[in-house]
This record gives C-alpha cells, sequence and structure tokens, in this order.
C-alpha cells in the first residue's frame, strides 16, 4: 500500500501500525500472525496548492 | 489483503464477482446484525479500542456505532477543517462520515461512497439523526462517483484491503483529491504474499 501510494503520486506518505487491531476469532488470528497481517494508518498528500 | 498471489485474468473475474457478493453479505450482516460475531472485533468495542472519542460514540446513533466495522481511525491523523469536503471511501452504516461531519461542521460537506446502496440509506439515516448532512452516493471504489478533484480528504477504513484492484482504488483517489488533498485511511495490510488457498476463500477476503 505505501509502495502504491507513492507509485500513484501522493508525497508525504506516512504508516503508523494501528495498536491494539487483532481478529477476534483463534484461527483467523493464527493466520493473520503468519502472514505478517496488520492494520496500518495511511496519511498522504496529492502534490499541488 | 494488500499482497495477494497472482492470478490469471481469466481466473480473476469470476472470483472478484463472488468476492464482491460476500463483502456485500457479510458487511450487510454486520449492520442488520450487530450482536453476532464475526472474525473481526466491531461496534463499540472496536471503535473503543482504536481510540474513537467516547464522546463521539455516546453522541452518535446507537445503530451506527454497533454496526462499526473499521481496523483504525482515520480520525487520529485526518485534521479535518471547517468547511472542507469529505470522502468517506466504504462509508458503511456511517460513524466516520457523521464524526467527520461534526469536524468539517455546516460550511463543510462529507460523501460517502458504498456499494452497497442499503448502507448508503442506512448511513443517511444515521446521519440525520446526528443532525448532520450526509450525501451517500452507491459506488465501486475502483470507480468513485465523483468529478476530478472534489474532494479535500479522503478517509477511509478497513475498505481498500477488500478489493482486487488496489491500484486501480489509489489512482482514483488521487483523482478526486483536489491538488494539496490529503488522505487518512486505515487499513490491513500482509508482510507476505497470500496463500492461493486464502485468496480463493471469499469468507476470508471478506473479513
Amino acid at each position: 500500500m505505501f509502495a502504491l501510494l507513492e507509485d500513484e503520486g501522493f508525497k508525504r506518505v506516512r504508516s503508523a501500525v494501528v495498536p491494539g487491531f487483532a481478529f477476534r476469532k483463534d484461527s483467523t488470528r493464527d493466520a493473520a500472525e503468519a502472514y505478517g497481517v496488520k492494520a496500518v494508518l495511511f496519511t498522504a498528500q496529492k502534490p499541488g496548492a | 489483503m494488500t499482497e495477494i498471489a497472482v492470478l490469471q485474468a481469466d481466473e480473476q473475474a469470476p472470483l472478484e464477482g463472488v468476492i464482491k457478493g460476500e463483502v456485500l453479505r457479510m458487511y450487510q450482516e454486520v449492520a442488520e446484525h450487530p450482536e453476532s460475531e464475526f472474525h473481526f472485533y466491531h461496534g463499540r468495542q472496536a471503535a473503543e479500542m482504536f481510540g474513537y472519542e467516547r464522546e463521539w460514540l455516546d453522541r452518535a446513533p446507537p445503530g451506527a456505532v454497533a454496526s462499526f466495522a473499521g481496523v483504525g481511525n482515520p480520525h487520529l491523523r485526518s485534521r479535518l477543517q471547517p468547511g472542507e469536503t469529505v470522502l468517506d471511501l466504504g462509508s458503511g452504516a456511517g460513524l466516520d462520515s457523521i464524526v467527520a461531519a461534526w469536524q468539517v461542521g455546516p460550511a463543510g460537506r462529507v460523501i460517502g461512497v458504498d456499494l452497497n446502496p442499503t448502507m448508503c440509506l442506512k448511513a443517511q439515516a444515521h446521519a440525520a439523526a446526528s443532525g448532520v448532512g450526509l450525501e451517500c452516493q452507491e459506488g465501486r471504489m475502483e470507480d468513485i462517483p465523483l468529478p476530478d478533484a472534489s474532494a479535500d480528504v479522503v478517509i477511509s477504513n478497513g475498505v481498500i484491503n477488500l478489493s482486487f484492484r488496489k491500484r486501480r482504488v489509489v489512482r482514483e483517489v488521487f483523482r478526486v483529491l483536489k491538488a494539496g488533498g490529503r488522505i487518512s485511511i486505515s487499513d490491513i495490510v500482509s508482510a507476505k504474499q497470500l496463500s492461493q488457498s486464502i485468496v480463493n476463500d471469499a469468507k476470508l477476503w471478506a473479513s
């Protein structure tokens, strides 16, 4: 996502992991951990102005 | 999820349709039966976990709070100003749109876009009950039904990961933003490429 935002022209791309995010069910949580799944807050700006 | 296994175009199209159907079903279920259990935390519990102000959650219609299905809090970094125009991409039951409307005030404008027209109606009803205006349009995030350069800020919460065509979504967000416009988007990413079995599992994708 970070790279996509930069590729499409956004500037000042920032990301921060969302603390506390987790899946509720153990099975989904385990799979998510195995794949490094995280919730992230992205901010960025369109150039100009 | 951000990284996906590579599918051939003729494999992707039917799967995309199945996933769209599952996404519609899943989030309508959250809106209509918020008391049910899902793979993800939702409702007030999730909103408090992500730092939504209690005052917002007390003030918003209970239905909007109970159906909240975000994965973070885009308002933490949105820096919304009075008078700004905000697009809430995947507005769902409307909690994020309502919070945005409180921040941009009566001189501002909040536009929701959601795949599900029923959710748009629900979000608008919740907004009206909150005393704020919300224009909600049925539409796909890959083809946002707004003109170029029409929004100061785009917010979104746990929605872009549901798309098979994330680059297209990001391109559309760029297009509808004004020059100098901003995004504040919470979403799910994965560090590793997902297995084909996960990609093919519409229920898991929609979660």
